[in-house]
């Protein structure tokens, strides 16, 4: 009960805000100062009490067969005010399930945007980082069509911002137009695992990427990296669970200090009419012994009727084994993140109302009993890699 | 009563052409007759719309002006533009705000505060119906029903 009280009152403020009859339309961008939000209200529950489901692992416990407004709920707001015609500063605060349990609300990003030239656009401080196309506006329900980011793709993606600094140019090339965007900076956040925490900031991240689009095509690739500072904090979690510490050997075996992991994406989108459709494909090389390197990918479709897009997807995941634990307690954190399974879902968008959506989805997940990775608490001797997932959300804009 | 019925009927018919003929008038993408811009292209006129592109092909800076949803030109520029709703277009929007990249185009009240957005900025650019555009705009694009 005490994990529905906060989602009860963000409920509220949220209904009372969407349905406030003088609402300002969206992005009254005219006077220098603009309030704007964003929100979902979310309801999911699994067929398995087996594992834990989460939106992605930067959440430290997930759902099962209960419905719960846990991994979904979200309420946004970005304050933005633009104090010379190139120079914009930009807070957005978020409340969503984090990494301590806790709905606490955290600055996502704050940062100062300034454009020397109209397609030059240069932006420094608390940044969201974009390692796959549309990583930066996961939370915003109300800008896709699915219930969530499909998961095989974007589970393993916990970073959400950085303190550094990005440029992005425009380049039109007749009727098509050739973007490139660059960014550095220290990672800022911390990953759960078991009751412990992961602590990533100060891990320096790079990256960036070349897009282009044309009529209703986009395309990009991406790459990015990311150094860690610390390792992951397994001998806590194995010392609370067993009583004793990770062995030397293992913890130098599995240690993820000062080693780089690499990010590589390509993603196709058309949106034309009715039609929507996305392709996006992943590469994960994990430059230590605790994570496994990963391919991954979705697909998914859509044809708007009037107020209905009903839509289709497939999406996949495949993380490489190594056999080469030195112990059986290194081996046992080894299969925690192994991921190999395939989901199919479908499901129904509905803009039943200006600046709200509702979506039901359903997410058929056909994988091995190994895959784990993706997953919370889970119980490895009755997990058998298959479980389905309903999910309702009401998404908003304001 | 039974003269006043034809005049009624004549008036009603009137009406109904009126608007029927105000439902089929012409869009048209109108710039600032001073930016140096005679024509353009549907896709050029959605890198703009759509935040993709900032600049015309000389190097002026577009300045796109937009209408509130309370104007029905809004809902047909952009079914006409892109084949969208606005709904969808909203979508488009709140992914490009709250991931920093773009805030949307200004919004104005009707068609002739966007005559008058693109007259008062050296790269104003708006749609209007094709008898608000006057001579102190050059239409650029006309998008047929």
């Amino acid at each position: 009960m005490a994990r529905w009280r906060p989602i009860l009152t963000t409920l509220i403020a949220c209904l009372a805000l969407v349905l406030m009859p003088a609402r300002p339309a969206v992005a009254e961008a005219d006077s220098a100062f603009s309030l704007q939000g964003f929100g979902t209200l979310g309801l999911a529950r699994t067929t398995s009490d087996d594992v834990e489901y989460v939106r992605d692992i930067s959440q430290p416990r997930g759902i099962d067969k209960d419905w719960d407004a846990l991994i979904d709920s979200v309420l946004g707001l970005q304050a933005a005010w633009r104090f010379m015609p190139q120079l914009e500063a930009v807070v957005q605060a978020t409340s969503r399930y984090r990494y301590d349990k806790t709905f606490t609300p955290e600055i996502a990003w704050a940062y100062v945007k300034y454009d020397p030239l109209p397609n030059l656009s240069l932006r420094a401080g608390r940044l969201g980082t974009e390692f796959f196309m549309m990583a930066d506006s996961r939370w915003v329900g109300y800008s896709f069509l699915t219930v969530r980011p499909p998961g095989d793709y974007f589970w393993y993606l916990p970073f959400y911002s950085i303190h550094g600094a990005d440029a992005a140019i425009s380049l039109p090339m007749g009727e098509s137009v050739l973007r490139a965007k660059a960014f550095y900076g220290l990672s800022n956040g911390k990953i759960p695992l078991a009751d412990e925490q992961w602590d990533i900031s100060g891990s320096p991240m790079l990256g960036g990427y070349l897009e282009y689009q044309f009529g209703p095509w986009t395309a990009r690739a991406s790459y990015a990296n990311i150094r860690f500072e610390r390792d992951l904090p397994f001998s806590p979690v194995l010392m609370k669970a067993r009583g004793f510490p990770l062995s030397a050997q293992d913890a130098r075996f599995l240690s993820t200090r000062d080693t780089r992991t690499h990010y590589y994406s390509l993603g196709v989108v058309y949106d034309s009419g009715p039609w929507q459709a996305q392709l996006m494909l992943n590469h994960i090389d994990q430059g230590n012994n605790a994570l496994e390197s990963s391919d991954g990918g979705y697909l998914l479709g859509g044809y708007r009727i009037g107020e209905f897009t009903p839509y289709l997807g497939y999406s996949w995941v495949l993380s490489k084994s190594r056999p080469n634990a030195p112990s059986a307690v290194a081996a046992y954190f080894m299969q925690d993140s192994h991921a190999d399974q395939q989901t199919t879902f479908a499901g129904m968008r509905w803009d039943f109302a200006r600046n709200v959506a509702f979506k039901a989805q359903w997410d058929g997940i056909r994988g091995e009993a190994s895959s784990l990775f993706p997953y919370r608490q889970d119980n490895r001797t009755r997990w058998d890699g298959k479980m389905d997932v309903f999910s309702l959300t009401l998404d908003f804009v304001f | 009563m039974s003269i006043r019925r034809p005049i009624l009927r004549c008036a009603m018919f009137c009406l109904l052409i009126l608007s029927a003929a105000q439902a089929w008038a012409e869009i048209v993408v109108v710039v600032n007759a001073r930016c140096g811009v005679a024509a353009m292209t549907r896709n050029e006129v959605i890198n703009i719309f759509f935040g993709r592109n900032r600049q015309y092909f000389n190097g002026v800076e577009a300045q796109p002006v937009d209408l509130t949803d309370a104007n029905p030109e809004r809902a047909r520029f952009y079914s006409l533009l892109v084949g969208k709703d606005l709904s969808e277009i909203n979508a488009y929007w709140s992914r490009q705000v709250f991931s920093g990249r773009a805030q949307p185009p200004v919004k104005v009240g009707s068609a002739e505060e966007v005559i008058k957005w693109v007259v008062s900025h050296p790269g104003g650019i708006g749609f209007v119906d094709l008898s608000k555009a006057d001579a102190r705009v050059r239409v650029v694009y006309e998008l047929a029903p």
